[in-house]
């Protein structure tokens, strides 16, 4: 205000004392606000709804949340009973929600390179093709628009059920084995397989895109030079390529480890029986949390479950973003 | 800034206000409110969950319809609701908001919703008509000294078992646990399992066993279902020999394991009885779950559905007066509630006798083993005892140490007790 704003202050000084003074009817002269009020007055106007919206049915709910995590409310969302930190200290000792949290962030530590690795490369495969790379980008792309419910089923009931006729199953038949139940098997734990051969076919395909976005940004100038230097295709890819992803690629992992350490859906879905939880072999935060606040009612503690995640995924993505750095400008 | 790029801002704005009071105006219109045009002066909003069978939907509309004809003033909406899986979820949800059922469906009766002051005390309801109830429902209903619920149907949930496969393998119907798991090893025979109690493996059985071994799971205000780390400890034996079908299609409570082959035993209910005998014929029978041993007893699962007042809506009278009429007042219907979309017991013995259906062949045994074996779950069980419980059953199917599990799962749910009855 006090540096920058000099001139259209003064103009809009004179425009309010002169629409101050009765102006007579037949006169076209309105009150005209400056550029820089009228921007404001847009900004304003045009955000507010969005403002309003996120503060009501956002801000104000988290804020509700926040103060329901200190208050025992069972099947209740009304304040009052305050209990300090016990809902904390209640999730804390629960060994089963501490269990949820080494499987998440093992899990995560897992999931993420499988799941950078894999959309890299299929982006760059792709990016390479020269006929049909339309066909291809969509194909992947796809899966991207099932819903994780819809998908676990097909995933469940379809590929990897437990009966002979089961896709797996009737490949394995092929070569001699036994009808194996993949999701109920618990040594080896074969339900991994079916847990990330599925969200590996949902995320992979978005990811992808968002590289080859990032691939295509590259100046194609580089890999002139480089190959009149005489650089093959993994030099290209190691001292070009990758480099110059570097932004997207700290974008999109930041986007992998919130969707990693939020993962509910298809565990979800694959495990659940139809009754309330309980007999999954892994459990993760969320589907904790979801048990405790929805399906027991104890929104004291669901609220201070979400709280402990919410610190969690704030810590990794602080952490990603001290070694990482968050989207420096390249230079 | 020129004229036409101010006037298509301002249109722009218009236009989006315009979108977003139309969007407000369409939301806030009710549903209700179409019904209620009708003439009633009440309308009340009823839940149901998602039956499986066929024509439940259009079943529960017409009672409410007939309800309707005969007293003008009061009008229905039903909705048909979620699956068995999510009902409780969502209802407990719609409860604490505005838009919360007058009427509601529960499959397990959780006592801490009357004791929260959730729901309408319904003795008025009942009068004189409460002798004629199962007295083991109306126990199971009743929270310090009041009843809070009304059961619409029984169920019983039971072994099914397939005569033909139990006669070629040289195998009699299991009275004890060690026969059961025996007889499940020999009836496993390639692409047919033993037996089947749910995709997960567990199920029910950790109820069962506890039960069959003499055990409870609450005995007044102590959780003692660690006292049955011995018979629950058998789901370890159950699973070592891998003939238990784990992973099929659908789950234990609905028949398709059995009657397509996938399994010679299987735990499920009265309900699928019709289907399994419209697909078996006569070969099958079915029988309770076997004591545990020479000490225990034979146990069968009693469940069901209760209706329930909301004691937060406008119209409790209105509610009760619907509850009333329906559920003890139309025999006819409590009938061909009960029969005609798979089979279940109604809860009023004298309609019970009066239904040819449950009067004869396998249907006549369920309700004998019902009657005789049959326990609910404690009214004070929670989903959370439930999920520590199930998940300390299958920790003990993979190896854990049944009595020190058991005790720690124990431990939670006393406190989960504790703070229920505080």
């Amino acid at each position: 205000m006090t540096v920058t704003g000099t001139t259209p202050l003064r103009k809009s000084g004179k425009s309010r004392r002169s629409a101050a003074r009765p102006a007579p009817a037949s006169a076209p002269r309105r009150r005209r606000l400056t550029e820089r009020q009228s921007k404001a007055l847009a900004f304003a106007v045009l955000t507010a709804p969005m403002l309003l919206g996120l503060g009501l049915f956002r801000y104000v709910a988290i804020g509700w949340s926040f103060l329901l995590s200190f208050s025992e409310a069972r099947r209740t969302i009304s304040l009052g009973k305050w209990v300090g930190l016990d809902n904390y200290k209640d999730l804390l000792s629960d060994e089963r929600f501490r269990d949820s949290l080494t499987t998440i962030v093992l899990f995560t530590a897992l999931i993420v390179p499988v799941t950078f690795a894999a959309s890299l490369g299929l982006a760059v495969l792709v990016n390479r093709v020269r006929r049909g790379r339309a066909f291809f980008r969509t194909a992947f792309l796809l899966p991207a628009a099932v819903s994780y419910v819809a998908a676990a089923m097909i995933w469940k009931m379809a590929l990897f059920s437990g009966v002979p006729s089961g896709l797996a199953n009737t490949l394995g038949a092929l070569f001699g084995a036994d009808a194996t139940p993949w999701i109920q098997t618990q040594s080896p734990p074969l339900y991994w397989i079916v847990l990330v051969t599925l969200r590996l076919w949902l995320q992979v395909g978005l990811y992808m895109i968002l590289f080859i976005a990032g691939l295509q940004s590259i100046p194609p100038h580089l890999y002139e030079a480089a190959s009149l230097d005489g650089a093959g295709p993994w030099r290209t890819f190691r001292s070009i390529t990758f480099p110059m992803l570097r932004n997207t690629s700290v974008a999109i992992l930041l986007l992998m480890l919130i969707a990693a350490l939020q993962a509910f859906d298809e565990f979800y879905a694959i495990f659940s029986t139809g009754a309330s939880l309980g007999s999954e072999p892994v459990r993760t935060p969320l589907m904790h949390l979801y048990g405790v606040a929805l399906q027991d009612q104890d929104y004291g503690v669901g609220s201070a479950g979400a709280f402990l995640l919410t610190l969690l995924i704030v810590l990794v993505t602080l952490l990603q973003g001290r070694i990482l750095g968050f989207s420096r400008d390249k230079d | 800034m020129t004229a036409s790029s101010a006037l298509s801002r301002r249109g722009f704005l218009g236009t989006s206000l315009l979108f977003v009071a139309g969007a407000a105006v369409a939301c806030s219109s009710n549903p209700q409110e179409a019904a209620s045009a009708k003439g009633a002066k009440v309308t009340l909003t009823q839940w149901y969950h998602q039956y499986g069978e066929e024509g439940t939907q259009a079943a529960v509309k017409r009672y409410a319809e007939e309800f309707t004809k005969d007293n003008p003033d009061i009008a229905v909406n039903v909705v048909w609701g979620a699956d068995t899986s999510q009902y409780e979820t969502k209802l407990n949800a719609a409860l604490l908001g505005a838009d919360a059922p007058d009427v509601f469906e529960l499959g397990d009766f959780r006592a801490e919703m009357a004791r929260k002051g959730q729901l309408e005390p319904l003795d008025d309801v009942y009068g004189a008509a409460k002798s004629g109830f199962v007295k083991a429902d109306l126990d199971y209903l009743t929270v310090d000294g009041k009843i809070y619920g009304m059961k619409t149907i029984d169920d019983i949930m039971m072994l099914f078992y397939r005569k033909s496969m139990l006669k070629k393998a040289g195998v009699s119907v299991p009275t004890t646990f060690a026969e059961l798991t025996d007889a499940a090893k020999k009836l496993t025979d390639g692409d047919v399992k033993g037996l089947f109690v749910g995709n997960d493996g567990v199920g029910d059985s950790p109820y069962l066993l506890a039960w069959s071994q003499g055990k409870d799971l609450i005995d007044g205000k102590k959780v003692v279902y660690a006292d049955a780390a011995r018979s629950i400890g058998g789901l370890r034996d159950l699973h070592a020999d891998k003939s238990v079908l784990l992973g099929f299609t659908t789950d234990w409570y609905d028949a398709g394991a059995f009657t397509q082959g996938a399994t010679a035993m299987q735990w499920c209910g009265l309900w699928a009885l019709p289907t399994v005998e419209k697909e078996l014929g006569d070969d099958f029978g079915v029988a309770p779950w076997p004591a545990y041993d020479s000490a225990g007893k034979p146990v069968a699962r009693l469940g069901g559905w209760t209706q329930a007042v909301n004691a937060k809506s406008k119209h409790v009278a209105e509610a009760k007066k619907y509850l009333q009429w329906l559920w003890i007042k139309q025999a006819d219907i409590q009938i061909d509630w009960a029969v005609k979309y798979g089979f279940h017991v109604p809860p009023q013995t004298e309609v019970a006798a009066k239904t040819p259906e449950l009067s004869k062949g396998p249907a006549k045994d369920a309700v004998t083993i019902g009657t005789k074996y049959g326990i609910s779950f404690p009214a004070e069980w929670t989903q959370a005892m439930q999920a520590e419980f199930i998940a300390a059953a299958s920790d003990i199917a993979k190896g854990a140490a049944p009595e020190k599990t058991l005790k720690k799962a124990q431990s939670k749910a006393q406190s989960d007790l504790d703070k229920q009855m505080g």
